[in-house]
């Protein structure tokens, strides 16, 4: 057993904050990389130290195998957590870190290897009795892969094999759209992961995505801590994530979760994990992928647990036993994370740039706030459109719902569009309200998902309120708090 | 009142840039379009107004020239105009130039300066966070001008391409 002493995060904005705050409960101490592009961040306020890095575009410094372990030695740690996205998936990274003498915080590199193959991830799959959807691989034989995608059935889902996180998928609904499907798909991949290899499976209509926290230690031991769902989706990426699943037989979610352990314990799984899976309308379960890190969606178990899952994964890494047995996991209450991201999504969903003039986090009872911006911090296109988490707990569905609503209206971040508001219409919704969601919510709702018109009075409060807070403007004509006059003294 | 003295400014909100309004700051109300609104400010960033006979705490800042106001978890963008402007921002290049939606980068440029190219046809392809958006041609016409290479970036509103037709001056 090694007791890491120093943690180098491979990472950046929120995400890099959560791991620094358990790290030093922890007593670890905290490394975080600077960049001339990412100087805004806030765990670099946090972190013991910061080690600067480079990189053009900015992201290519966080991609940098190499630039990542020389900022990790250089500043003496002995491990590093890769976070989630960037390098926290990438199996010659994982080997590198530890050919460098460090910890790797996540499982064995040839773990992540055989997840990151999602078709030899689905084969593997498949030898521990988990279901999987009818499918074709182009690798089998490319000359017949056309044909053999074809008599798998429509509607077929068309991805790259080497993808993940929604990029470079097609549906082709009707045998015609298949070609251009292809096409899409294959350029996408290429684009994206470099490999232009394809994957086709049947597309289950009105999936739920359901996924199992699994988590496994260096002894052997594997357990579940519970399942998410994470249907509302747009462009096949996670918006609102929550935990227990709503209207999830119990049954069939222990069927889900045992096979997600007994996969795990199969591939010799150690640290964090995810199961991810669909369900569909009729109470059938399809193994859809495995990721091998930390996920974003992760405090909703935390909430629910009542576990730190960072400090799970560093004990482990360390080489101590998982802390607790299978029956020693509780599930307390409802838990509910909505992704507070920088784009306009009621013009479908276009990213935004600017900068956050104006920061109000909302907090109160069962309130948790990840932010990965500070005030004054530029919003630029060198990075994901994520800007925070709003994670809320309550003890059941309905009180989470309207702390999570309540906390969505008094989220601000002027000077660039967040999701905000749009959330809100979507908890406020009655199918999401009865639970009846799948990964076809956002579409399928879209025309009452579109926000009111303003009112006049709304309109001309709010440009009552824009003349106010200008400051040339304001100087002398607003009334300052404690001076104000007649109806509006306290 | 002893003194009804006024600052004045002219307003729009993005999405209706043709309506202006215009809006005083007198001592005892502010006034937009004429109608009295009664506003406060709470704190930094920070402001009360009334709506419907009910209190509502809006948050508001500004930028320059562009002012953002939230009111119950939404935001709105507003401009302050120059009311000598005779009309909201045009794009500049006429109908044959495409303008970026959004700041991002250019993945790939599927013509050349001199090309003729038909309507509709697929011209270059741009990101934004991870966003692809296909810039098509809006006329039949020669490409005037593609100012940017494979990998630079831009800014919203920027110039990403002019088609001229054959009438078109150079």
């Amino acid at each position: 057993m090694t007791t890491i002493q120093k943690l180098f995060i491979a990472n950046r904005a929120e995400i890099a904050l959560r791991i620094v705050r358990t790290a030093r409960r922890m007593g670890i101490a905290t490394v975080v990389p600077l960049h001339s592009q990412d100087q805004f961040g806030p765990a670099l306020a946090e972190a013991d130290e910061t080690v600067e890095v480079f990189g053009t575009p900015a992201v290519a410094a966080w991609l940098d195998i190499p630039g990542m372990i020389r900022a990790a030695t250089d500043s003496g740690c002995d491990a590093i957590h890769p976070g989630y996205g960037f390098l926290s998936e990438n199996a010659a990274f994982a080997k590198a870190v530890e050919e460098a003498g460090l910890i790797f915080v996540g499982p064995p590199a040839p773990v992540i290897e055989l997840m990151g193959d999602k078709i030899a991830a689905r084969r593997f799959a498949v030898t521990q009795g988990m279901p999987v959807t009818p499918s074709a691989d182009e690798a089998e034989d490319p000359a017949t892969f056309e044909q053999r995608a074809r008599a798998v059935g429509f509607p077929l889902l068309v991805k790259g094999a080497a993808g993940g996180g929604g990029k470079g998928m097609q549906i082709a609904r009707r045998a015609e759209d298949l070609a251009n499907a292809i096409s899409v798909a294959r350029a996408e991949s290429q684009r994206y992961f470099g490999d232009g290899r394809l994957f086709a499976e049947r597309f289950v209509e009105q999936p739920r995505h359901i996924e199992v926290q699994v988590f496994g230690d260096t002894q052997g031991s594997v357990i579940h801590l519970g399942e998410r769902e994470c249907s509302i989706q747009r462009r096949f990426q996670k918006l609102i994530e929550e935990s227990p699943a709503p209207k999830l037989p119990a049954g069939l979610r222990d069927r889900i979760c045992n096979a997600a352990v007994k996969l795990a314990a199969a591939a010799k799984y150690v640290n964090a994990g995810t199961v991810e899976c669909i369900v569909s309308p009729n109470g059938e379960f399809f193994f859809l992928e495995m990721n091998t890190r930390l996920q974003v969606e992760h405090p909703v178990t935390e909430m629910v647990t009542g576990l730190d899952l960072v400090e799970l994964q560093l004990r482990v890494a360390q080489g101590e036993p998982l802390p607790l047995d299978q029956d020693d996991v509780q599930f307390g209450g409802h838990a509910i994370e909505c992704r507070i991201l920088a784009e306009d999504a009621d013009a479908g969903f276009v990213p935004d740039t600017g900068k956050v003039l104006l920061l109000n986090m909302p907090g109160g009872p069962g309130v948790r706030f990840d932010c990965g911006v500070t005030l004054g911090a530029p919003v630029t296109a060198d990075f994901d459109s994520m800007l925070a988490k709003l994670v809320v707990h309550g003890a059941d569905r309905t009180l989470a719902i309207s702390r999570m609503r309540s906390a969505l209206a008094e989220t601000a971040m002027l000077g660039v569009t967040i999701n905000n508001d749009f959330l809100s219409r979507v908890l406020q919704h009655p199918a999401f309200a009865r639970g009846d969601t799948d990964t076809g919510f956002l579409e399928r709702h879209k025309a009452e998902l579109a926000p009111a018109a303003f009112t006049d009075d709304e309109r001309q409060l709010m440009l009552a309120i824009a003349a106010s807070a200008a400051p040339d403007l304001s100087a002398t004509c607003i009334p300052e708090p404690y001076a104000s006059m007649g109806a509006w003294r306290n | 009142m002893a003194q009804l003295i006024a600052k004045m400014t002219t307003l729009q909100f993005s999405d209706t840039p043709d309506t202006r309004h215009q809006v005083q700051l007198r001592t005892d109300a502010v006034y937009v379009d004429g109608k009295p609104v009664q506003v406060r400010k709470a704190a930094a960033g920070s402001f009360m107004g009334m709506l419907n006979g009910c209190t509502e705490r809006l948050r508001a800042v500004a930028h320059g020239d562009t002012l953002y106001v939230q009111l119950r978890g939404r935001s709105v963008r507003i401009n302050r105009v120059d009311p000598t402007r005779a009309s909201a921002i045009g794009a500049a290049g006429g109908a044959g130039a495409s303008h970026a939606p959004m700041p991002g980068v250019v993945v790939s440029l599927l013509v050349a300066a001199g090309q003729h190219v038909g309507k509709g046809d697929a011209l270059l392809v741009i990101e934004s966070m991870k966003l692809q958006m296909t810039i098509s041609a809006t006329l039949d016409g020669e490409v005037a001008e593609l100012p940017l290479a494979v990998g630079q970036t831009f800014q919203r509103n920027d110039m990403l391409v002019r088609l001229r037709t054959s009438g078109d001056a150079a």
